[in-house]
């Protein structure tokens, strides 16, 4: 079986997006009351980029796909980020999907994720009957409470905090083989939209007796399209579609996801044919180029990724907010997605968190004003006493911040030397450092640093419980400092419905972005490759680009949320 | 002299364990971002990540950890890799197979290149060979490998197709048939040939050098005299004598090899022990560097107790010394 796409529109095309336009209105009407909690931002919609208007196969027997980061055995303790958790989803179902990052989202594993308690603390999850494991075993009830059990009292990965802290799970029932009874010790309003959209669920019997889950090297045992059947952590992973997948056999039989460190390796393999898609973005200045070419498909989808200048309030002299306030005002985002990005993003004076996410309050900003920064400085103290042409520190002592970066990102290094350039104008000396990236993700719990630029994943700027997280880790020193910011954050943990989490969500966006501890500087595009001629059934999927689960299933089982790829084939 | 050379290659090893062990704690940081991601660790307690590290024997204390690595050796376990979490011994040994299939051969071709143009230089020392040969190999080996390595690759790979780009062996294939073979040999050449470039300048300089040191020694000017033919007073009196400097260098040749194949390994996702030294380091595995690291010291060692001992079949005033 092969289908088609078609970028031209035409008189059918004119009927079909007539019908369309009606069935938004209406789905409009059912939005509003269904989407309590979520601000009514939506990501731009994805599109094809290549100048040809190419029509692939919507089936294959076997497709490589070049990837950079490892997953081990390809369980929820050997992926720990955005960068491949989309391989995590291959072999892991979730209760409902596609993510945290889309607003609505279905259900998957569960029928229902009812909230049945008023205070937003217990939640009744009836789950799907006929699931199995690839093992062929029945998924229950048993592995959903399993599943938060060794969560919350496991060793933390990327997902236990869902269990074990925001907000911690206290009660676990069984009520029958397809239906569990979870209670929470604070609210969680949006149980449904996060936590069951992140959480993958796994199986009790393979995991009930693992004590140490990362030296662990059995093949993860799932329930979604894939099973992965033979892997080398450093060089590849086979999986083999899952013919009996509840939802559907997937589109192509066999993924062979190729480890290629190397960006420039794997782009020439992408263009060598060796292999058929390049699991991370395209950098800007290829787009131009690759767009011309005959068997690369190019398509921009939404990342939610951001890039940052993070600055560590936990040492002097950033813990003064209005030092900081300074330094969001000193920021010049506009030409730096310009001249960095070549266009492919949207600026950070957009502010934090991330402009598309439907958790962010619309029209929110952080605005470039070089002249109340020098304004904000003169009135903190921070004054050039000795005409050398920078400011000193209020008590005299010179005054020169380092911004570090981490080595193997060249784009950073270039943001930074603008960034020098700008603090520059406003009298503030600041110096470059650069690190090998290790030292720089340390960086992150050690604060050993005055300024960084660096990469956030949509799990930290798209999803509405990591920013309280980020609250709690690495900013807990700090909150005793600022009560005000304090006292949100302890608010938004009792707030009971999705609307009063939203609105208090709303009044920390606005903290942050008046009295930054992180001032974003673009929010890159996605721009994913592919030869067509190979696949050309790819979807879109906010925050996980187009390499996913959803784009090698049959297209009628994909879901609402993760075509908009599609729309712009019609 | 054999005890001598031994007990010095004891106290090397003991000295350079200690180093192993301290070099990846020296840096900053620790296998807690690498091993529940950077946003996850900032948010986490003290107890919480020692549990995490606890499955790797990292939450002890760190004489704790040194006595558990040197009693580790002696019964084989170096413990597991954060990286793979797999023994550390076996995620190594996977790996050693390829790089000692990359670093012999680029050291056979090196020292083979560089001794014969060095030497050929030496013989002709002002004429246009000797200008040529030296401008080429040192402003090939002055080049970074990793730009080599690229360089090749546009080249080879994307604009000829002649080459694959990446890996050490065809996807699919199964070990030992002919199809796995001939994938091993397409794939070793651009990665050999630029660890040969890095490695020839090095070799093709002291064999020139000693080369005409001995050319200009009074043993060759007499032979000259004597009549001997040009071919006997370049292998038999030149050659022979210049060889020693060039062996030892060779040897000590492994371990610049070992460097080169961080970048080069990388670059060609090559999966061996540069790949891995790269990718420990990057999420501070502590455990597979150590392990690594010894190997990589064993591997010196053993070259440098070679050459120790084989000097006396090539240069007989060492046997005589001896």
């Amino acid at each position: 079986m092969t289908g088609s796409k078609h970028r031209t529109v035409g008189l059918p095309g004119l009927a079909l997006a007539t019908a369309f336009a009606l069935v938004a209105a209406a789905g409009t009407a059912w939005g509003q009351a269904n989407n309590a909690g979520e601000s009514g931002n939506q990501v731009p919609p994805a599109e094809l980029l290549s100048v040809t208007n190419n029509q692939g196969p919507t089936t294959a027997e076997h497709l490589k796909i070049g990837i950079w980061s490892k997953a081990g055995n390809v369980t929820t303790y050997t992926v720990g980020n955005s960068w491949n958790d989309w391989m995590l989803w291959l072999v892991f179902d979730k209760l409902r999907e596609p993510s945290p990052y889309v607003g609505g989202g279905e259900e998957w594993l569960a029928t229902s994720v009812t909230q049945i308690s008023d205070d937003a603390r217990t939640w009744e999850i009836k789950l799907r009957d006929g699931v199995k494991w690839h093992d062929g075993t029945d998924f229950t009830a048993e592995d959903v409470a399993f599943t938060f059990e060794y969560y919350r009292e496991g060793p933390a990965n990327r997902w236990t905090h869902h269990a074990s802290a925001v907000p911690r799970i206290e009660g676990i029932e069984v009520l029958d083989p397809l239906t569990v009874r979870l209670t929470a010790e604070k609210p969680m309003p949006n149980f449904d939209r996060i936590t069951a959209a992140d959480l993958p669920i796994i199986q009790k019997a393979q995991w009930e007796n693992v004590t140490e889950p990362r030296s662990f090297t059995d093949l993860g045992i799932g329930t979604g399209p894939y099973r992965i059947v033979d892997y080398k952590a450093d060089e590849f992973y086979v999986f083999e579609a899952n013919e009996d997948y509840w939802r559907g056999k997937p589109q192509v039989d066999k993924l062979t996801l190729v480890m290629i460190k190397d960006p420039q390796t794997m782009f020439t393999a992408l263009k060598t044919g060796e292999i058929d898609g390049a699991a991370r973005s395209l950098p800007p200045e290829l787009v131009e180029e690759w767009s011309k070419d005959p068997d690369i498909e190019i398509a921009k989808a939404p990342s939610l990724w951001g890039s940052w200048l993070d600055i560590n309030h936990s040492r002097e002299p950033f813990d003064n907010r209005e030092l900081r306030r300074a330094v969001s005002y000193a920021v010049n985002p506009e030409p730096m997605l310009e001249r960095i990005m070549l266009g492919w993003g949207k600026s950070g004076v957009h502010g934090w968190p991330h402009v598309d996410s439907f958790w962010t309050r619309p029209n929110i900003s952080a605005p470039y004003d070089p002249d109340k920064a020098a304004g904000i400085l003169d009135a903190e103290g921070y004054v050039d006493a000795n005409g050398d042409g920078f400011r000193e520190n209020p008590d005299g002592t010179p005054l020169d911040w380092s911004i570090k970066v981490a080595s193997n990102q060249p784009l950073f290094v270039r943001a930074a030397e603008m960034l020098t350039t700008q603090f520059e104008d406003i009298g503030i000396k600041t110096h470059i450092e650069t690190i090998d990236p290790a030292t720089f993700g340390g960086l992150w719990s050690s604060r050993e640093f005055d300024l960084r630029v660096a990469d956030i994943t949509p799990h930290g700027i798209a999803d509405q419980d990591m920013l309280i997280i980020l609250y709690n880790g690495d900013v807990r020193r700090a909150l005793k400092q600022e009560p005000e910011k304090d006292e949100i954050v302890l608010r938004w943990r009792d707030t009971e419905t999705r609307q009063e989490r939203l609105e208090v969500s709303y009044e920390l966006q606005d903290y942050q972005n008046t009295y930054p501890v992180r001032v974003m500087l673009w929010y890159p595009d996605g721009i994913f490759a592919y030869r067509w001629k190979s696949y050309d059934d790819y979807e879109s999927s906010s925050g996980y680009g187009i390499f996913h689960k959803y784009s090698f299933l049959p297209r009628e089982v994909r879901g609402d949320t993760v075509d908009q790829l599609a729309s712009t084939r019609q | 002299m054999f005890t001598r050379i031994v007990g010095q290659y004891v106290i090397v090893l003991v000295t350079t364990l200690s180093i192993n062990f301290a070099l990846p704690r020296i840096a900053p940081g620790d296998p807690i971002n690498y091993l529940v991601g950077e946003d996850t660790a900032a948010s986490l307690t003290q107890a919480e990540q020692d549990r995490v590290l606890q499955e790797f024997g990292l939450d002890k204390p760190i004489p704790q950890q040194f006595v558990d690595y040197v009693t580790g050796i002696f019964r084989g376990d170096l413990g597991t890799s954060v990286l793979l979490g797999s023994p550390v011994w076996e995620v190594v040994f996977a790996a050693l197979g390829w790089s000692l299939l990359l670093m012999s051969a680029a050291l056979f071709l090196s020292a083979i290149l560089g001794t014969v143009l060095g030497v050929l230089s030496a013989w002709k020392r002002g004429e246009q060979f000797d200008i040529g040969a030296l401008a080429t190999v040192l402003f090939l080996g002055s080049m970074p490998p990793f730009w080599v390595a690229m360089l090749l690759i546009t080249l080879f790979a994307a604009n000829l197709g002649w080459l694959p780009s990446f890996g050490a062996y065809e996807l699919g294939t199964s070990p030992g048939s002919l199809a796995y073979l001939i994938g091993i040999g397409e794939r070793m050449i651009m990665p050999v040939v630029a660890l040969t470039l890095v490695q020839t300048a090095n070799i093709l300089l002291t064999a020139r050098y000693s080369m005409s040191m001995a050319l200009d020694q009074d043993y060759i000017v007499f032979a000259r005299a004597k009549g001997v033919p040009e071919r006997r007073v370049f292998f038999g009196h030149a050659f022979r004598n210049a060889v020693l400097p060039v062996y030892t260098n060779v040897m000590m040749g492994v371990g610049n090899l070992v460097g080169g194949a961080l970048v080069i390994e990388t670059v060609f996702a090559y999966p061996g022990l540069g790949s891995l030294i790269v990718e420990g380091v990057e999420a501070r595995d502590y455990n597979l560097l150590q392990g690594i690291f010894l190997l990589t010291t064993l591997a010196v060692v053993l070259t440098n107790l070679i050459a120790d001992l084989t000097y006396p079949f090539l240069d007989p005033r060492v046997r005589r010394t001896a």
